[in-house]
């Protein structure tokens, strides 16, 4: 009896010991893997990453394995709550911020020998207490896509690709039918701002926030006037998950996405599309510029061997690379001119490059934009005033207390 | 319930049988809301990405196409994510069987000092709502590294408050004779317990199981937080990434109905095997 | 002797059976919510153990979400307010149905009553991730739920993706709008006109679920209260006259109180809960229409990386579900349902005794039951 007690607990107590021992993930092996988690925008770009990543291991001897994120803001997160994070990571623009202002990110970026190669811009862009933290790791700027089948459908030439808001107006209306709408774009702020911007506001102006803007006002407005035409549907009131999706799928006849469109050819292959510049609006041209860069933990032990992936993962040559199979444009100067050159589909994203904004990102301001988005959700009564004048109260709190 | 009969013979006016089919018709509706869905799901798997999105009502597909399920098991690791169902619902349904009946044997039968204590704080863990409980036991697990491992998905509920509570009222209701007659031939209290005392509880560890089984197997919120790694997905969580996560762009719903269909099986059959247990024995199992 | 022995002996086995339930539990449910106390008191950022690398600062958090007026506090009222109307719009519906549901399975004349209990209750056992991916089929903008609304000449909305409220909707009938009287005001950071906002469509389609999963399980519930219910008490009604309504009403509904208030505050505390479709249909999406504090408190701890506020949601949350069960125990032990309720039961079978008596004497007792001999 009490033999049979016993035996119980010892059989339970070296259950939970054997279970305490299979950890599910990145344990502490003997030999050094590093991990990179990316988030992906299809097959193409998981392939094209493991690739360079494999081919710098064949140089280096050190592994890599390259994870896909399903969620890839949560599983960050998880990760550096359980004192396990990647040893390489997608950071996003949105993100940095938070994540810097945390005390999560090593800075390397001085380090970095190919750091001068950077565009200023996004050098800046993830520089943070005077340091430049993170290097990033391409670019994207946001420009229209046109479905070329519907287009010539249409009896639209060359001569009709929108290059302002009235002749935008003009091609969205003769594109709707009632099989597709003209017009499609995420319901956000990081593709209505477009707008905003380009009737010449702005969300931060030095050290002030100028959110709530008649500039901004008369974006919004437009964007309303194109919806109540009929033109505008957001994604989601198409069945679509995305503006890429609403292209492919034959629901929209033009999107505003960025390079990563390119992505769509697995799932549709048989959409045809062209991408042009976005037209200017009333205060010129504007488009958003999204940049990632690599993060890496702070105080990651692997920094030295991760340091040195990143300098080959953002050498000319491997982003160039990256460039052909996904569609992002290179971060650095040189290797964007060569892909521009080589590749007039997307001449019209690099064109943006130079009058493009990032949309608005210190510290707190994501949650703030979410809300903005939520406001925006009820789009056919939506009071923009008001939502604007809301925007720019929050940001304010927000940017008072990021400092 | 007895049907008693009525005295003398009678039939019912037409006012009364209409009411009775009237009664029946609506009923007939109700059921057929109720098992429409699952059969949507069922015929959507088996359509095409286009014949799912513009078919969605019909329950036959134009053309039978079994590429959602031969995505679901070579792009998704459908397998990875049942057997991680499997092991942890085992581990958890055994845990739950044991431990809670080890300790309802204890609180009814057994006079231990703090017996009192711990039944008082039994009902009152009752009380806690598991949903409030998401962060603060990340919290913990994170404070004892159990995060993103088996064990820490495992151990935290291999036991729980409700099933204590099920067995040590279970085990009031079996007459004590036995148990003295046992003891009193000398056997411990552990071969009492396990030979004569659990056998007879069979019903109660039956229902015990089936709730386990149920519960685990069908755990979204607590595996969502209490493991990252993308190899520990069980079928809920992996499931979920369908919808949610990068594999969910694009509306391949006949993907993710074969999934949710593939996932509820196991339950369903479960239940249908033990269907007079679950639905006669439920009532006395929702204690709150 | 023997019995000291055995006395003894108990002692030892019952902290032995118990202490894996006590480890267990006291180490995962129990330190848990001192844990999360400390960190809503605490300005920690999610590196590192919380014990080591966070210091107290009061109240903060609490106030961020309670009291100060931003972003933190309007989320939090927004989740309220949407929890609010999932609460209003789930309970009674889910009540009522699995009332009705199980009075007219519970009918003696009724045949294929399994089947019937098989087809509500089987919704009850899949788990929420398949019935939420299967409602999102069925709710899409051209899915099936549109093409059944479409036969009857109406365009349904696009479910999942609509945010407007249907309280908004109403007020508009009246001419009340987004700028009218109730603009100003309100608490939580959201105005009264926002508080009176109602479901939104999708919040809707996240009730319709909750209905179709739980009322299966509640009317077993009152199935099995029903069937407690002395037949002679059912007798006695129909001998009297009184029609099927009139029993229902006047004689079962007072007998199934106690069952009936379970199942309300299980239904309270249940919807309070709600997290996993929520999580699936979009967190919080169309426009937060659809947060929660329960997923408010993951957002806000998993992706704004602001652990005391998330904690101090949760604690906020436990607060309010606790309360109801503790307004469920009490109720309940004081009613003591099963005595007093059988007292109840023979007062009233007494009573139509007697008035049946009475009736036999002067009036045809047999026309009010649709019985023609």
């Amino acid at each position: 009896m009490r033999r049979k007690m016993l035996s119980v607990a010892a059989l339970a107590g070296g259950a939970a010991l054997v279970l305490a021992g299979c950890s599910g993930g990145g344990g502490g092996d003997s030999t050094e893997t590093l991990t990179v988690l990316i988030g992906t925008s299809g097959d193409a770009e998981t392939a094209a990453v493991t690739a360079a990543a494999d081919a710098w291991s064949a140089e280096s001897g050190v592994d890599v394995e390259v994870k896909v994120a399903a969620n890839l803001t949560e599983e960050l997160a998880t990760g550096f709550a359980g004192d396990d994070p990647p040893d390489l990571f997608y950071m996003s623009w949105d993100q940095f911020q938070t994540y810097a202002g945390n005390g999560y990110l090593e800075s390397y970026g001085d380090d970095l020998p190919n750091a001068g190669d950077f565009y200023p811009t996004f050098r800046d862009e993830y520089t943070f207490d005077g340091e430049f933290v993170c290097a990033p790791k391409d670019f994207s700027t946001l420009g229209l896509i046109i479905n070329t089948d519907m287009w010539a459908e249409a009896g639209l030439t060359d001569a009709d690709i929108p290059t302002d808001w009235e002749s935008l107006t003009a091609a969205a209306t003769a594109l709707t039918t009632p099989e597709h709408v003209g017009l499609s774009f995420g319901q956000e702020y990081a593709r209505i701002g477009v707008f905003m911007a380009q009737a010449g506001g702005s969300i931060v102006d030095g050290d002030e926030i100028v959110a709530d803007s008649p500039e901004n006002l008369e974006g919004l407005e437009y964007v309303k006037s194109l919806y109540d035409a009929g033109v505008l549907r957001f994604p989601a009131e198409i069945d679509a998950g995305w503006g890429g999706e609403a292209l492919g799928a034959g629901k929209a006849a033009m999107v505003i996405e960025g390079p990563w469109i390119k992505g769509i050819e697995g799932d549709f292959p048989d959409t045809n599309y062209a991408s042009y510049e976005l037209p200017a609006g009333p205060g010129g041209p504007a488009t958003f510029s999204f940049t990632n860069c690599w993060g890496i933990p702070e105080g990651s032990p692997t920094a030295e061997d991760t340091v040195s992936l990143v300098e080959f993962l953002t050498s000319d040559d491997q982003q160039v690379e990256f460039a052909n199979a996904y569609g992002v444009l290179p971060s650095s100067e040189a290797a964007a001119q060569t892909y521009a050159d080589s590749n007039a589909a997307i001449a019209g994203f690099v064109a943006g490059a130079d009058y493009a904004v990032t949309p608005v990102a210190f510290d707190g301001a994501a949650a703030v934009t979410s809300e903005f988005n939520a406001r925006l959700a009820d789009f056919a009564t939506a009071d923009f005033a008001s939502i604007l004048a809301d925007f720019q109260a929050q940001l304010e709190a927000a940017y008072a207390d990021a400092q | 319930m007895s049907v008693t009969q009525l005295p003398g013979r009678f039939r019912l006016t037409p006012r009364a049988m209409t009411g009775l089919l009237a009664g029946y018709l609506i009923l007939i509706l109700l059921a057929l809301i109720y098992i429409y869905p699952f059969l949507i799901a069922v015929a959507g798997s088996f359509k095409t990405d286009a014949d799912a999105s513009q078919n969605p009502l019909s329950l036959l597909p134009q053309t039978w196409s079994f590429a959602a399920y031969e995505r679901l098991f070579t792009d998704v690791p459908l397998l990875q994510w049942t057997g991680n169902s499997v092991l942890v619902t085992i581990c958890i349904t055994a845990g739950r069987v044991f431990f809670d009946s080890l300790a309802g044997y204890a609180l009814s039968r057994l006079r231990f000092p703090g017996r009192n204590v711990i039944f008082a704080s039994l009902i009152a863990i009752m009380a806690v709502p598991p949903v409030a409980l998401l962060i603060p036991r990340f919290l913990v697990l994170k404070q004892f590294e159990m995060f993103d491992t088996y064990a820490g998905m495992i151990i935290p509920i291999m036991i729980d408050a409700a099933g204590i509570f099920i067995m040590k009222q279970f085990f009031e209701s079996i007459p004590v004779s036995v148990e003295e007659a046992a003891r009193i031939d000398g056997a411990g209290v552990f071969r009492t317990f396990w030979s004569i005392v659990l056998p007879m509880a069979r019903p109660a560890l039956i229902t015990l199981f089936i709730l386990s089984f149920q519960g685990s197997w069908n755990e979204f919120s607590y595996f969502l937080i209490a493991r990252q790694d993308a190899d520990l997905h069980t079928l809920t969580t992996g499931v979920a990434t369908l919808t949610n996560g990068q594999l969910g762009q694009g509306n391949q719903f006949p993907l993710k109905l074969a999934a949710a269909v593939l996932m509820s099986i196991p339950v369903a059959v479960l239940f249908f095997i033990f269907q007079k247990r679950i639905m006669s024995t439920s009532e006395g199992a929702e204690k709150g | 002797m023997v019995r000291n022995n055995i006395r003894g002996g108990e002692a030892r086995a019952g902290w032995l059976f118990t202490a894996p339930a006590v480890i267990i539990i006291g180490v995962f449910l129990v330190l848990p919510i001192f844990l999360a106390v400390f960190v809503s008191f605490s300005d920690w950022n999610g590196r590192g153990s919380p014990l080591g690398n966070a210091e107290l600062i009061g109240t903060d958090n609490y106030a961020a979400v309670l009291t100060e007026e931003g972003l933190s506090q309007r989320d939090f009222g927004t989740a309220i307010r949407n929890n609010l109307y999932y609460v209003l719009g789930v309970v009674p519906l889910q009540t009522a149905l699995a009332l009705f549901l199980a009075v007219q399975v519970n009918r003696r004349i009724l045949k294929g009553r399994g089947f019937f209990r098989t087809a509500f209750y089987f919704p009850s056992v899949t788990s929420s991730i398949a019935i939420t991916t299967i409602f999102i089929f069925l709710f899409a903008g051209s899915g099936a739920v549109n093409g059944i609304i479409s036969w009857f000449g109406v365009d349904g909305p696009n479910w999942f993706a609509d945010p407007s409220g249907v309280g908004h909707k109403i007020l508009g009938v009246f001419g009340v709008g987004a700028a009218g009287p109730l603009a100003d005001g309100g608490m939580l950071g959201l105005s009264w006109y926002d508080w009176l906002s109602g479901p939104s469509v999708a919040m809707c389609v996240l009730i319709i679920l909750a209905v179709f999963t739980t009322s299966g399980t509640f009317m077993l519930l009152f199935l099995a209260a029903l069937q407690n219910v002395s037949q002679e008490v059912q007798e006695a009604a129909a001998i009297d006259g009184a029609g099927p309504f009139r029993t229902f009403f006047s004689v079962t509904l007072p007998l199934l109180k106690p069952t009936l208030f379970t199942v309300l505050t299980l239904g309270l505390i249940g919807t309070w809960q709600v997290f996993d479709q929520v999580y699936l249909a979009g967190g919080g999406d169309p426009g937060k229409t659809t947060l929660t504090p329960a997923y408010l408190a993951y957002q806000a701890s998993f992706e704004n990386l602001d652990w005391g506020e998330g904690t101090a949601i949760s604690f906020l949350l436990f607060l309010i579900i606790v309360t109801f069960t503790l307004i469920q125990r009490w109720v309940l032990r004081d009613r003591d349902a099963g005595r007093s309720g059988l007292r109840r039961e023979k007062r009233a079978v007494q009573r139509l005794r007697a008035d049946a008596e009475a009736a036999k004497l002067g009036g045809n007792a047999d026309a009010g039951r649709g019985i023609v001999r």
